[in-house]
């Protein structure tokens, strides 16, 4: 909202510049985001907060700079013009719910001459942006700015009977509006009609067919109070904004209404010389205004000040609450009207710690009582996290939100029913993800076009799944990994591509860390392979078929991903270690090289060698693989380390040989592994 | 005099200190602030005004030539390495290691606010990104027709009427209290959506961190202090903070905080637009409200929150000028983290 120097000094004397008034109506809680100079005058800009209508004004402000200041608020009182009883003929109101419209009032003004405004007014509006029109329809504007109650003027003789019904409109009636559209109304909108059409949107905007115009001569002056939610569903339903709107949404008073009458009436009367004719009100005759008790204690014990009791006297006195002393310190607070945002004692110690100023509140640490047994997941995350950056990825995050077609193109098939977005504004925020998989193929994507030569990315995030009364939301992890990474070696670079092994490796690495012993990676062939902890279905990784790959865009590489439950993992988190004695005895190896076909899965193998080599074999491992010149077709060159060894002797020669033959002989009748 | 002669008496001295005191004496007594050196230079304005300049310089040589021997001396009394190869390294070659990853700017900051609070006795902890109107509005005294709830336009889920997703990490405020008990320390990092259209300062989905403290007489002054003490340690210790009155409506008194702009140290640029202040954070004291909502009592129990957009602090601490880059998750950014 604007307001200007000149005008804000109708109201009070200001003795410092505007750069000044601008900083300390910041520091009381009116923002001003610009102040400019402008026709001899200063203009501000102020955000105003949703709770504070009252500020929606230069007197509003005004008051303000009067706390703030300590200058005297010169308090406008318009006065009842004295109407000549031949000339009184006030108009017939009714208002068909007081729930709707629980003040409406109009004043009756005849004998207008309508015209331009005077230069000053015109100067005025325009500093704060709003065009003249004519006179009448410029004071009403005028009145708004200044006192903050929006009027409306009707031109009488175009009302029927020169009647005012407040009332919902019906279905199918229609309005033109005084920006000149047609709008179609119905029950759920507010409306003044006279006794044959509505003739205006109750608080959001006047009709064509009753405009003040040049041809004016008597007009009817409104001046009412209207249901803010009402007037919220309208606007919103509408999209029509106003300034009337803007008020009336964020709450008018009665004592207002009836003063901005009032004042536009006098305005009306100077400068377009109308001749007063009657005023009639219906509805509420005063405004529900509370009485909140006050202690100066309660005051400084939120607020951890020494504020004394004289001091908050004055500072509420100054912004137009009304007290009564109540014993040592305490008073009782009447608030007025234009205050319907304080209800409690609460909201008084903060009108209080504003004008008192925040700066001159102390600092003090308070004293806290942690609790240890709190505590989120933050923790483990942060440790998944750092392992997987210590393996080389790089942490993304990518949208919660996405589009179906591109969950479609990602290798995943979606579940059949999603969560969806009532409103999203585009496309891509159609729905909740059910995977992590598609943003990070985005990424890749993205990266791949940007001559990235590989891309290793992860994500923690929440995937969602749509169930009876609320969506389940899991905590997963997906890692994406595509191209070659380049390792530099002392034989100088290799590139390594990666593939689903790459993708074991890190997940091996990432539950080793986490102390999690029973995981199994099982391929149901192809380049799928699941991924289980305690035989329980934990995720998946995935090498992407050319499909897929073709959908994406993405050329010559290979897209290796993974998703993991982690909500799944968490429960198998173990990280209490137990230490077991360094062994005294030495340990023996003994590889054992062989070839053996393509087909045959190397996890049976290994469990086949444990098996055979207990008690005295400690490990069996495989440390080199081959495929090339010196392997047959279909076949592929391993070699298996064999560690062996005892806790209470050094093995001999003669315990070993025998098992460590006896594992070789298994191999070749179980697999058919031919030795080299 | 001639310092030849005494250039090599002192030369002597040193090649035959033993260990690093007996050096140290030996500097003083040459090199120290009464020592011969100064002794020398004082004598020269006593000197007849054609030897000045030479013996000046001679003075002169003398103590670089000493500095040098003392330093030398003092490497070889230090002890040092002997067991080189004689192997040849061009360590201009590049090191040899696996490439490490890192985390988003976004988890750097995360953690990074996470653990100055960690450190003050706060505990992390996180709350579901689907909430209940309830949660997200009236249970933290935002009436749902109203426009102060114009500040959180809201993603609605289709099907499931009167679920949304969260617009701030506020509702865990709730959630926690409904919960447990007093005393509470709490901070919630998290992602948060709004329907806002995208550019360079707006994002439909964002993170906020949340922190709240419940207990018997937490004041306005604690909340000032313990949210000094943290904008210190994220943006430095010579940073200024103001607090402005606002309006939320789950505080009351509110406050929204405004740190010396960094990059003018207040004078007025256009990252703070002229202004000096950057906004970074809204804060207050838990509205009597939202207490009674969770069962607390109002009387008995006060306390303050804060809340504060992450990207935001990210953006401001590290430059950054453009919301969309951190979820554009180009290597070539993600790789500066």
């Amino acid at each position: 909202m604007k307001v200007t120097y000149n005008w804000l000094k109708d109201f009070l004397n200001i003795k410092i510049p505007p750069e000044s008034l601008a900083e300390k109506l910041t520091m009381a809680g009116l923002e001003v985001v610009s102040l400019d100079e402008a026709g001899g005058d200063f203009v501000f800009e102020i955000e105003i907060t949703s709770n504070r209508p009252d500020w929606l004004s230069i007197f509003g402000v005004a008051r303000e700079i009067s706390a703030v200041t300590g200058a005297k608020l010169k308090i406008p009182t318009p006065k009842e013009q004295k109407i000549k009883a031949k000339e009184l003929k006030p108009v017939k109101i009714s208002v068909q719910d007081n729930k709707d419209c629980p003040f409406y009032s109009a004043r009756v003004i005849r004998d207008v001459k309508v015209g331009p405004s005077p230069q000053w007014l015109k100067e005025r509006l325009e500093l704060l942006g709003c065009r003249s029109v004519n006179n009448v329809v410029d004071i009403t504007n005028y009145v708004l700015f200044e006192l903050g109650h929006p009027l409306h003027a009707f031109d009488l003789d175009l009302l029927a009977q020169e009647t005012i019904v407040v009332r919902r409109a019906k279905p199918g009636e229609k309005i033109t509006t005084l920006d000149d559209q047609q709008r179609l109304l119905g029950p759920e909108i507010l409306v003044i009609a006279d006794n044959e059409k509505p003739q205006a949107i109750a608080g959001i905007m006047g009709g064509k067919a009753s405009e003040v115009t040049a041809k004016t001569r008597n007009i009817l002056l409104e001046s009412a109070v209207f249901n803010p939610v009402l007037i919220r569903r309208t606007r919103q339903k509408s999209g029509l904004q106003s300034e009337s709107a803007y008020r009336f949404e964020r709450g008018v008073n009665l004592e207002t209404a009836k003063l901005a009458s009032l004042a536009a009436q006098d305005l009306i009367c100077k400068l377009a010389s109308g001749k007063p004719c009657g005023y009639k009100s219906i509805g509420i005759t005063k405004s529900a205004c509370p009485s909140v008790k006050l202690e100066t204690a309660y005051v400084n014990r939120i607020l951890g000040s020494n504020i004394s009791a004289p001091k908050i006297k004055q500072i509420l006195r100054a912004l137009g609450f009304g007290l009564k002393a109540q014993g040592k310190g305490a008073f009782l607070v009447k608030v007025p009207g234009f205050r319907q945002d304080i209800k409690s004692a609460i909201d008084l110690v903060e009108e209080i710690g504003r004008i008192y100023g925040y700066p001159e509140i102390p600092q003090t640490l308070p004293a806290i009582k942690p609790n240890l047994y709190i505590s989120g997941k933050r923790d483990v995350i942060s440790r998944l996290e750092n392992v997987l950056v210590g393996l080389g990825l790089q942490e993304a995050i990518t949208y919660s939100l996405i589009d179906r077609e591109l969950l479609a193109r990602s290798g995943i098939k979606p579940p059949a029913q999603l969560v969806e977005i009532l409103n999203p504004l585009s496309r891509e925020q159609e729905v909740l993800r059910p995977s992590l998989v598609p943003g990070l193929i985005r990424c890749l994507a993205y990266n791949l076009d940007r001559q990235q030569e590989y891309v290793s990315i992860f994500e923690i995030a929440n995937v969602f799944s749509a169930r009876p009364d609320l969506p389940q939301e899991r905590l997963s992890l997906g890692i994406a990994l595509c191209g070659s990474r380049p390792i530099l070696t002392k034989q100088g670079l290799i590139r390594d591509e990666f593939t689903l092994l790459h993708l074991k490796g890190i997940l091996e690495g990432l539950f080793n860390n986490l102390g999690i012993r029973e995981y199994e990676f099982s391929s149901q062939g192809s380049g799928l392979v699941n991924v289980a902890i305690k035989q329980q279905d934990s995720g998946f990784m995935l090498d992407l078929n050319k499909q897929s790959l073709d959908a994406l865009g993405i050329k010559n590489k290979r897209v290796i991903l993974a998703e993991v439950d982690l909500e799944k993992i968490f429960s198998h988190i173990n990280l209490d270690k137990k230490f077991f004695g360094i062994p005294r005895y030495p340990a023996v190896t003994r590889d054992i090289s062989f070839i053996i076909k393509d087909d045959i899965p190397i996890q049976g193998l290994l469990a086949a060698i444990e098996a055979k080599g207990l008690p005295l074999l400690h490990s069996a491992k495989i440390v080199d693989y081959y495929q090339g010149k010196q392997i047959p077709a279909g076949f592929r060159g391993l070699t298996v380390s064999c560690v062996y060894r005892a806790n209470d002797r050094t093995l001999t020669e003669s315990e070993l040989v025998p098992l460590h033959n006896s594992i070789c002989s298994l191999l070749e009748e179980r697999f058919g592994i031919k030795l080299r | 005099m001639d310092i030849k002669l005494i250039q090599a008496q002192i030369e002597g001295d040193i090649s035959n200190a033993a260990s690093l005191p007996s050096l140290e004496e030996l500097r003083v007594k040459y090199l120290g602030r009464k020592g011969l050196i100064a002794e020398l230079t004082a004598s020269i304005p006593a000197l007849a005004a054609q030897e000045r300049g030479a013996f000046g310089r001679e003075v002169n040589g003398l103590k670089s030539k000493l500095l040098t021997l003392f330093a030398e001396k003092e490497k070889s009394l230090s002890g040092g390495i002997q067991g080189a190869t004689d192997n040849k390294v061009d360590i201009g070659m590049p090191g040899i290691a696996p490439a490490l990853g890192s985390v988003h700017p976004i988890t750097r900051i995360i953690d990074e606010i996470c653990g100055i609070f960690t450190r003050m006795g706060f505990c992390v902890v996180e709350g579901p990104e689907v909430e209940t109107e309830s949660n997200n509005f009236t249970g933290l005294n935002i009436p749902l027709e109203h426009p102060s709830r114009d500040a959180f336009d809201t993603f609605y889920l289709k099907d499931y009427p009167k679920l949304l997703l969260r617009s701030h990490t506020s509702p865990v405020q709730v959630r926690v209290m409904k919960a447990r008990k007093p005393p509470l320390a709490i901070v919630v990092p998290g992602r948060v959506y709004r329907p806002d259209a995208v550019d360079a300062s707006h994002l439909f989905m964002f993170h906020q961190v949340e922190g709240f403290l419940v207990d018997e007489n937490i004041r306005f002054s604690d909340l000032k202090g313990t949210l000094s003490l943290f904008a210190k340690s994220v943006f430095g210790s010579d940073i200024k903070m103001r607090f402005r009155p606002h309006f939320f409506p789950f505080t009351e008194p509110s406050a929204e905080v405004d740190i010396s702009c960094i990059i003018c140290k207040g004078k007025g640029c256009s990252v703070c637009g002229r202004k000096g202040w950057l906004e970074i954070l809204g804060a207050g004291m838990i509205h009597p409200n939202v207490f009674k909502h969770v069962g607390y009592d109002p009387e008995k129990y006060t306390g303050f929150a804060f809340g504060m957009g992450i990207e935001r602090i990210a953006m401001l601490k590290y430059g950054i000028n453009d919301i969309r880059l951190f979820f554009e998750n180009d290597l070539r950014f993600l790789n500066q983290f």
